[in-house]
């Protein structure tokens, strides 16, 4: 049996008389994309938090490719291959796109000293890669919605991770830009690392992942795959209403 | 320009290392002050202009500095050099402990609590019998201008390439990362903590050596005029005229600033700070990246530039 790239043995998050994550319990495989749904408040973004170390949990311990890292500040996480992107969009706003992509290949898992014109090299490639190569001079502010989407992307992967958390990409998309954005994920899937997908949007949950959680309240009320957690009755009730999709 | 720029740096070094034997001694002890203020606003440059924190507690460093020097001459009879290692010691024990714990607050938050800092260290010195308590300690006269400037010109210098270093170094990148969103730089692997305590005590070694060099120099110092919030501000104002976070335009800030400030006080007296304030309030507003920033673009956007700057602050 392989060990699982991300492990989360009954992880709770208690923000004074909210439970926020309760008794949460996740393993992703090497390779693996899981996507992550839940209603408003479900904890979603709370336990991308607490996987990428911004938050800390109450109880519970996160193993990462089966070392412990409850106890690790976020930095020395992204250290060890978790990368992640953030729901509101955390760029470098007064660096270039090319800069910005500069400081995940210059840190992210690198701990050697790099040359700023070989992390520069790297993340040009990255930029290509994500179809942005030819805004690579202009600042990121300047960067309409799908494009600060792809910088993203490009910025988490040149950390060179094996684990990335990719928290709403899609939110604040129209429907055609959301095919660019799930393009470009594919194009970071294929790369065979691990990813945990946060999505509200069906559509881009059901062509990413390969097994589906749902967090409802902080708890997992159901896993399994796409097909299995969207016609389960709990499933559609507490995230989906009475519509079906 | 950027092959002639080496060598205009190189003539105008050379220049200033001859200057002594060029200027009359006026100038000379203007040029001792403006190479000190550049260095200290080339410090405030690391920290505020790298890292993005507003500090107002590297005039404490520059006040360490000056006591280490005459604690270390008056009190204990050793020799200048020794001292100014004292000043640096004192510095970076200071920066070390009072950094970790500042260096948590962000934004206005830090810039108060370490304003606060710098009045808490005023009344300390006040308080020691071994700095002369308020009263000071007046330093052996060395009658040497000549020293003086070369020192505090060899100080600015290996500020600037400091500077220099950083500004291509993955340690001034993590720096810049930490100053444009801090927590994205965490998340992507900047060990953000170790970064700004290194880089205020980087800054603080760079103002102690300037206050020990001043101390000598002024030879005499008391609580009040080591740890001047003014000087604080002034350097602050200079390296964000010239340029926060460029090389050379803390420098250049520091320089001009020094010279339209001698200038204005010696025709004008009294209403000279009040022209000085309305030039860099006009100043932010028009070129809020400083002048090197100016310099670079607006021969391509030429007015636009300045209209650009304030839309974009929202002026």
């Amino acid at each position: 049996m392989t060990t699982p790239i991300l492990s989360l043995k009954n992880i709770s998050k208690r923000f004074g008389g909210l439970l926020a994550v309760n008794g949460v319990h996740v393993d992703i495989m090497p390779g693996e994309t899981v996507g992550l749904i839940g209603p408003n408040g479900a904890g979603k973004t709370t336990l991308v938090s607490l996987i990428s170390g911004t938050l800390t949990p109450t109880t519970g311990d996160i193993l990462f490719q089966g070392k412990n890292i409850t106890a690790l500040p976020a930095f020395e996480r992204a250290r060890l291959g978790i990368g992640r992107t953030f729901q509101i969009m955390k760029p470098f706003p007064g660096l270039s796109v090319l800069d910005n992509v500069a400081v995940g290949a210059l840190y992210g898992t690198t701990t050697t000293n790099k040359s700023l014109s070989q992390a520069r090299d790297e993340a040009m490639e990255w930029l290509r890669r994500m179809d942005l190569h030819l805004k690579a001079e202009q600042r990121a502010d300047e960067l309409g919605g799908p494009d600060r989407k792809r910088l993203e992307l490009a910025k988490a992967m040149a950390m060179k991770p094996t684990l990335l958390l990719l928290d709403e990409v899609m939110a604040g998309l129209n429907l055609v830009e959301i095919d660019e954005v799930i393009d470009a994920i594919k194009v970071v899937r294929e790369t065979g690392i691990s990813i945990l997908v946060i999505e509200h949007m069906m559509k881009v949950i059901q062509s990413l992942s390969d097994r589906l959680l749902v967090l409802h309240h902080g708890q997992q009320i159901m896993a399994g795959t796409p097909q299995e957690v969207l016609n389960d009755p709990r499933v559609i009730e507490a995230y989906l209403g009475k519509r079906r999709v | 320009m950027k092959r002639l720029l080496p060598v205009l740096l190189i003539g105008v070094v050379g220049v200033l290392i001859a200057l002594p034997w060029i200027a009359g001694p006026t100038l000379i002890q203007f040029a001792i002050n403006a190479l000190m203020l550049a260095t200290l606003a080339q410090g405030w440059n690391i920290i505020g202009g790298f890292a993005g924190y507003a500090s107002f507690g590297n005039s404490i460093f520059f006040g360490l500095g000056s006591y280490g020097v005459a604690i270390a001459m008056v009190q204990w009879n050793l020799p200048f050099g020794v001292g100014l290692a004292v000043g640096v010691v004192f510095s970076v024990v200071f920066a070390l402990a009072m950094g970790v714990p500042v260096l948590r607050l962000r934004g206005h938050y830090f810039a108060i609590a370490t304003l606060a800092l710098s009045q808490v260290m005023s009344a300390i010195f006040s308080n020691l019998d071994i700095a002369g308590r308020n009263i000071g300690l007046v330093l052996p006269l060395l009658r040497s201008d000549t020293l003086f400037y070369e020192l505090s010109l060899a100080l600015l210098i290996v500020a600037t390439l400091i500077v220099f270093w950083l500004s291509r170094s993955r340690f001034g990148f993590g720096l810049i990362a930490i100053r444009e969103n801090e927590d994205a730089a965490q998340s992507m692997g900047v060990n953000t903590t170790r970064y700004k305590v290194l880089a205020f005590t980087l800054a603080g070694i760079l103002s102690s050596l300037a206050g020990g060099i001043h101390a000598y120099w002024i030879t005499f110092i008391d609580p009040n005029s080591a740890f001047d919030l003014s000087l604080n501000v002034k350097m602050i104002i200079m390296a964000v005229f010239g340029g926060p976070g460029s090389v050379l335009g803390p420098v250049i800030g520091a320089a001009l600033l020094s010279g339209v400030s001698e200038l204005l006080s010696s025709t004008l007296s009294s209403v000279a700070s009040l022209f000085f304030g309305l030039v860099i309030v006009i100043a932010v507003i028009l070129m809020p990246k400083g002048l090197t920033d100016c310099w670079l673009k607006f021969p391509v956007s030429r007015w636009h530039y300045f209209i650009h700057n304030i839309r974009q602050y929202r002026l």
